[in-house]
């Protein structure tokens, strides 16, 4: 049997703009430290540590962690583009769980440049031809930015489906805004109406600007142990992960026929699945949810792939307001991407650190009231989809 | 096979479940393992009396079967007991199913006020007494299954059941409700509407058919409304007999007036159809989308008014479909002769404006700007395109004031195209105005003609809208005027101005003038206007020449005659406006007032042939022989024989295919030794399709390779990623292409114009040429790094070689074309090397000790050549653009002309798709739709309505679409044709639906057309 694994501390710094924030190493630090303080530990108790950002030269995660402590301890660097932030608290969870670490660390961080992703490699086989090459088949390819191409596709192909309404997506975003505004970490923090997102200038129909993350600054961090070390450190009722699956693409990705699955629906679906399975525990049981929100579309078809509604049902549940207070669940209550920003390291351990205030209510002013049970779902194309179940009690 | 639904663990109240449908719903449910409270008063149908036997009976059946189960014997209306033995006997409660009924079945005349309080005591307050029981608990425990039992007789009424039917679907109400209030604490409520036989219906129904109406046909969507994985809340369902269904409201699209003006009661009756029409009904589910119509309403804004004849809401504002015409010499020379221009055939002013071989060059007597925009206007009328909203016949309209303005002097022949819309609509009291705005642009798409038309209807005023500002303006000041012109206006005048578009037959037929209230024909009110304009033109324009004229307001107050004299009094205020006004010298009366002639100061240019025309008559006389596709992949060859380490780099066999004319070539770039060869190729990574024309366009750097890709010239299968390494063609040194030419005995008439220069197109790829100017610029910001680096720097570039110097010694510093002598550092490089230097590709250290960079003079002041790297990006592309927008424009006039632009697809598609719908009236059925087709490249506007009862197809727009459907002419070319399908164009960005996206998916009907 496996063993139990806690997350006993986490903390983030204020997301910023690009330009605006402080150098990686110096957000790392600040978020490190604050999520020592919160689980009342000292670093020489961290066994190992699971730093993940895309952007820089290889052991940024050492710098980082050099700035709190320099005890020898295993750093491992990660890299998984969106997923990078959840694949380091995979990689801590799995160190603990099987024994090799009682206490270890996960940090993302991100020190983003100005403007829509790029790649930095032209010289070499580009790791997304196989997905370029099935959007190139079935929409062509433009000047706007790949990856709102690639989620923007998704969302034409919804539309064409169900007949989806602009408002519809738009009204994702101004739920996010919503709720980011009561967010201070968060980067955008002022309300929009769906006039004013709908109004905003086309990116890639049908996503306006308003409706795509943007490129941030940031970092987050969270630390998991085992049972055994939060006894004996007077930790009482932590919040604990009941369960966590990563998936990566699947044949359906590459057939050339949908977007919706070369945007990693499968693999949503199939992660969400396993994590439902092994819990135990149903979309019904959850109260509060940080999900994948980088363009409105990927929110409407992750409601899908977690199994919130049956496949086209999603417009429903967005007008029924079931995603956010009030509704059957709330979703991003930090504000998501979309508004609270993506620091692509730093994003699952940030939406990590939201859950795990819910669970213990923290949250203040965006708090879910009675939140037991936590799900999140990050999801980076080339690909790989963490899935994860958080509960407390 | 489906998982059995299961309910262990849950405990149900079932009420009035000693018999019939709550039986059995007790028995099925306590056969899934849940635990049942068995409530019954044990009374007659009717309600009278009690007894315990029949709870008892369907609890000892529940447990001999293996179940659990309690009995319960109070009524309805002590729920609180009920749920207390539930609580009592198991310890929780999860499922409510209000069952118990009876019936009072009387004709309305003869029900008392007993037949009424019993049926509302048992059905309404009993279920609302036993609910609100249960419903703390439920809260508590965040989870509760809650059935209301309704009736077909609630929801569709029932002879002899007001009692009854009130209370039922009173109880739909309450569920919706209890739905609502329930939903965030998982409480799910649901409505049913059973049809069942049982002790209460046997009154109403015959026996066979009581048979087959077994309550065991009802339980089961019970079960699966309570179950827990049951999602469904505030529903309402009929059942009973085998038949489950969902029912739902359906509302009309109904009529909106908007608020703010009077409803009266003719204008219900008389939008009575709209009210009660179910066609394109909608299904509100909420309060809120039961607002929505009304909310959308107040949003719109107060009305602004008007009546039967205007309906101020729906015209205002209203934009006609963009109409085309074209007028040339002989138009303006009939219009001149038509309002008495040239008279003295000698008047060589005159002459200019009837004579298109005059030695002056013919010229437009300016007032004919009213001439396209009048005819525009009837044109759209004669097709019937008018603004929603207006209902008045032509009787009532006068033309009132005019206003025409010409943006330069008109060209002597033009095709336009017209934008009109209705401007302002005024309330003047007993009649109203109208003014339509007409602006007509010429061939490049400027501006030419923009025009009031101020109509008069007579007896429209009065629904107390604005009156608009006033119109008492340009008044004659007190002293004498500062000149007059007095002319007779011949007595054929009206004949020969109706020969300029307005056939009216007031204006030629005596019969038809009399017969409407005039001795005889009238003159054109437009017709005086123009002698008007003459007169003020001959008078205060410099030399009399027209080209000074602006434009020109003026008032018609009185009809004139032809015969009759015009006297033109003019005011001059300024040296460019004159005011004037026309009198009847006959009758002393004021036919044009308020009127006034505003005058250019300086004679404006067009646009777009200011810069065009120059330049097209340079490259005549040099008119260069141009590199065929040959040629190039000639020079491609060579140079990737020459150049291994492009090979290198690139990696990738490319297939080229070519049309018009078509050829096919392999470019080799992947294997040593390979090169560009003509012919295909087994294995090509990439394959790129185009016409021969944009492949010389896009290596000559007169088309970017991307946006031949995004819209569609340049087609790339295989690796498309590989498209992105065919940078190396801008590498390729022009002198090779030259060579080629040369050997076909082609000689280019320039070197620089056959050159693959990137300057010639504003969105090539930078050359050495933007990378100095982006320097220039940053220097230029930057004062102090003359100081700092004290160096003059000379780039001497090669392949094509330039030379320039920058000067970082002297004064503020500069960046000039050419050499110095007085160069402290020279950088002897490569254009290319030079390029990939400067934007980062390659380092400067490395091609310097590869010995591709030379430094002469002092080396080490090289070394602070690194400011270049701070150049900011954003800063040095706008120095670029505009620096290529002064120095460049003339060449890119250059580029090659687009082929003569193919007759437009989509006129033809929407006349065959009128006729199609004509022949075959179920078409409408297929697509129940408003579909608007927004086309572009040439625009154009149809609506396709399928949804009314005459469905039918019409050029223009509509707001009442149900989806919006935008794509180019072409495109909608290839649906029509079958080469596309919607779906693929939608994914593609290529047809844009707003609303109803759906709609799009029934397109089928376009197929085959045209």
């Amino acid at each position: 049997m496996a063993r139990k694994v806690n997350v006993i501390g986490v903390g983030m710094v204020n997301f910023q703009k690009p330009g605006a924030s402080e150098p990686y190493n110096v957000m790392a630090s600040k978020a490190i430290r604050a999520a020592l303080k919160d689980a009342g530990i000292g670093f020489e108790e961290l066994e190992q540590a699971y730093a993940g950002y895309i952007y820089g030269d290889s052991t940024c995660g050492q710098r980082a962690v050099y700035e709190v402590g320099q005890t020898g301890i295993p750093v491992f660097n990660v890299n998984n583009n969106c997923a990078t932030g959840s694949s380091a608290i995979m990689l801590a969870r799995q160190a603990v769980e099987a024994g090799a670490a009682e206490c270890a660390l996960a940090v993302g961080f991100e020190q983003m440049q100005k403007g829509a992703l790029g790649s930095m490699w032209n010289d070499r086989t580009n790791p997304m031809d196989f997905h370029v090459g099935v959007m190139n088949a079935l929409q062509g390819f433009n000047e706007a930015p790949p990856a709102a191409q690639m989620f923007g596709g998704a969302g034409r192909e919804y539309r064409w489906k169900y007949g989806t309404k602009r408002e519809t997506f738009a009204k994702v975003s101004e739920k996010a805004r919503k709720h980011a505004a009561k967010d201070p970490y968060a980067l955008f923090r002022e309300e929009l109406s769906v006039e004013q997102i709908l109004a905003s200038p086309e990116i890639f129909d049908p996503l306006t600007r308003y409706q795509c993350c943007p490129p941030t600054c940031g970092s987050a961090a969270a630390i998991l142990c085992s049972d055994e070390f939060a006894k004996k450190h007077g930790i009482d009722n932590p919040v604990w992960i009941a369960a966590q699956a990563m998936r990566t693409d699947y044949p359906t990705s590459f057939d050339g026929k949908s977007m919706i699955k070369m945007c990693g629906y499968d693999l949503a679906k199939n992660a969400a699945d396993a994590v439902y399975q092994k819990s135990g525990l149903g979309p019904k049981d959850v109260d509060v949810i940080e999900l994948h929100d980088c363009f409105t579309s990927n929110e409407l078809l992750s409601y899908e792939a977690l199994g919130l509604c049956p496949e086209g049902g999603a417009e429903k549940l967005v007008w029924d307001g079931d995603n956010t207070y009030g509704g059957k669940w709330v979703t991003n209550p930090s504000g998501g991407l979309l508004s609270k920003g993506h620091p692509i390291g730093a994003t699952g351990v940030a939406q990590c650190t939201e859950l795990v205030w819910q669970l213990r209510g923290q949250a203040e002013a965006r708090q879910v009231e009675g939140a037991k049970v936590a799900l999140q779902h990050n999801l980076g194309l080339g690909g790989a989809c963490v899935v994860t179940m958080y509960r407390r009690g | 096979m489906a998982k059995e639904l299961r309910f262990d663990g849950r405990v149900a109240i079932v009420t009035g479940a000693g018999g019939g449908l709550g039986k059995a719903h007790a028995l099925l449910l306590a056969s899934r393992g849940a635990k049942v409270v068995v409530n019954d008063l044990g009374g007659s149908f009717t309600g009278e009396g009690k007894s315990a036997s029949a709870a008892d009976r369907v609890v000892e059946e529940i447990r001999s079967a293996g179940g659990e189960a309690v009995a319960n014997y109070d009524s309805v209306e002590d729920g609180a007991k009920i749920v207390e033995t539930a609580m009592k006997t198991f310890g929780r409660l999860d499922i409510v199913v209000n069952n118990a009924g009876i019936l009072r079945d009387v004709s309305f005349q003869k029900m008392t006020d007993d037949d009424w309080e019993k049926i509302y005591r048992v059905h309404v307050l009993g279920t609302f007494r036993v609910t609100h029981a249960a419903w703390p608990i439920l809260r508590e425990q965040g989870y509760g299954r809650v059935i209301v039992t309704a009736s077909a007789a609630g929801i569709y009424g029932n002879f002899g059941q007001a009692n009854y039917a009130a209370a039922k679907l009173g109880l739909f109400g309450f569920a919706s409700t209890l739905a609502l209030e329930g939903r965030k604490k998982n409480i799910l409520v649901n409505t049913i509407a059973p049809i069942a036989g049982s002790r209460m219906t046997e009154t109403v129904l015959p026996p066979e058919m009581i048979a087959a109406l077994k309550p065991e046909y009802v339980s089961p969507l019970v079960a699966r409304l309570v179950h827990e994985e049951s999602e469904e809340t505030g529903s309402l369902f009929e059942v009973g007999g085998g038949f489950f269904a969902k029912l739902r409201w359906e509302r009309a699209k109904g009529k909106l007036f908007r608020v703010g003006r009077q409803i009266r009661i003719e204008d219900v009756d008389q939008a009575w159809d709209q009210i009660t029409s179910f066609e394109n009904a909608e299904h509100p589910d909420s309060v809120a989308a039961s607002m929505q119509p009304i909310l959308a309403n107040v949003e719109k804004g107060p009305s602004q008014g008007g009546n039967d004849l205007i309906d101020v809401d729906e015209s205002l504002g209203f934009e006609f479909p963009p109409i085309e015409s074209s007028y040339d010499e002989r138009d303006l020379a009939v219009y001149a002769l038509g309002v008495g221009a040239a008279r003295d055939p000698l008047d060589t002013r005159d002459l200019q404006l009837v004579y298109e071989m005059h030695s002056g060059g013919m010229k437009a007597l300016p007032t004919y700007g009213v001439v396209p925009a009048i005819s525009a206007i009837l044109d759209l009328a004669k097709k019937g395109i008018q603004p929603p909203g207006m209902h008045y016949g032509l009787d009532r309209i006068l033309h009132g004031e005019q206003y025409t303005e010409v943006l330069r002097p008109l060209p002597t022949n033009a095709k336009l195209t017209h934008k009109a819309r209705v401007k302002h609509i005024w309330d003047k009291g007993k009649g109203a105005v109208v003014v339509t705005e007409v602006k007509s642009y010429d061939e490049h798409g400027e501006e030419l003609i923009r025009n009031d038309v101020t109509m008069f209807i007579r007896g429209a005023g009065g629904w107390g809208g604005e009156r608009g500002p006033s119109s008492d303006i340009n008044n004659p000041p007190a002293r004498a005027p500062d000149a007059v012109v007095q002319e007779r206006i011949p007595e054929n005048a009206a004949l020969l101005y109706r020969l300029s578009g307005d056939w009216n037959p007031l204006h030629a037929d005596p019969e038809f003038a009399m017969a409407v209230g005039f001795q005889r024909p009238i003159l054109h009110g437009l017709c005086s206007f123009g002698y008007a304009g003459r007169h003020v033109i001959s008078k205060f324009a410099p030399e009399g020449n027209p080209d000074f004229f602006k434009s020109i307001q003026a008032r018609f107050a009185e009809t004139v005659y032809p015969g009759e004299t015009l006297v033109t009094e003019m005011w001059k205020e300024s040296d460019t406006r004159i005011v004037f006004r026309c009198k009847i010298a006959e009758r002393d009366k004021v036919a044009i007032s308020n009127a006034a002639i505003e005058l250019f100061k300086e004679v404006p240019k067009p646009k777009s042939q200011a810069t065009a025309q120059p330049t097209a008559a340079k490259s005549e006389a040099a008119a260069p022989a141009e590199p065929l596709s040959a040629d190039i992949f000639g020079a491609i060859d060579a140079f990737l024989k020459a150049n291994a380490e492009v090979v290198g780099k690139v990696k990738t066999v490319y297939q080229f295919k070519l049309s018009a004319p078509a050829s096919v070539w392999t470019v080799d770039a992947k294997n040593a030794g390979g090169g560009a060869t003509p012919g295909e190729t087994q294995k090509p990574q990439c394959t790129l399709s185009m016409s021969d024309g944009d492949f010389l366009a896009m290596c000559t750097g007169k088309a970017d390779a991307m946006k031949l890709f995004t819209s569609g010239k340049m087609k790339i299968s295989g690796d498309v990623l590989a498209s992105q390494k065919l940078e190396f063609l801008r590498k390729i040194p022009p002198d090779l292409v030259i060579e080629r030419m040369k050997a076909r005995g082609a000689a280019p008439a320039g070197k620089a114009e056959a050159q693959p220069q990137a300057e010639t197109a504003a969105d090539a790829s930078p050359t050495s040429w933007d990378v100095f100017v982006a320097i220039r610029d940053h220097v230029g910001r930057h004062p102090e790094l003359a100081q700092k680096i004290q160096t003059v720097f000379v780039f001497k570039l090669a392949d094509p070689p330039s030379a320039w110097t920058v000067d970082l010694k002297n004064g503020k510093g500069s960046v000039e074309e050419g050499e110095t002598k007085k160069a402290d550092c020279t950088l002897a490089i490569t254009e290319a090397n030079f390029l990939d230097m400067t934007s980062g590709k390659a380092d400067s250290m490395k091609l310097f000790t590869s010995g591709k960079l030379k430094i002469s003079g002092n080396v080490m002041a090289s070394q602070k050549l690194n400011f270049l790297q701070k150049i900011d990006k954003e800063e040095a592309k706008a120095a670029v653009m505009r620096a290529r927008a002064a120095g460049a424009a003339g060449k890119s006039a250059a580029a090659s002309q687009p082929a003569g632009a193919a007759e437009a697809n989509a006129p033809k598609v929407f006349a065959a798709l009128a006729q199609r719908l004509a022949e075959n009236p179920k078409l409408k059925d297929e697509v129940q739709a408003v579909v608007q087709f927004r086309v572009k490249e040439p625009e154009g506007a149809w609506v396709a309505d399928f949804s009314s009862p005459t469905p039918a197809v019409q050029e223009g727009t509509s707001d009442k679409a149900t989806a919006t459907l935008t794509l180019n002419d072409g495109d909608l070319g290839e649906l029509v044709r079958g080469e596309a399908s919607a779906q693929d164009l939608f994914q593609h960005g290529k047809l844009r639906a707003d609303g109803d996206v759906t709609v799009a998916h029934r397109l089928g009907f376009l197929k085959g057309l045209a």
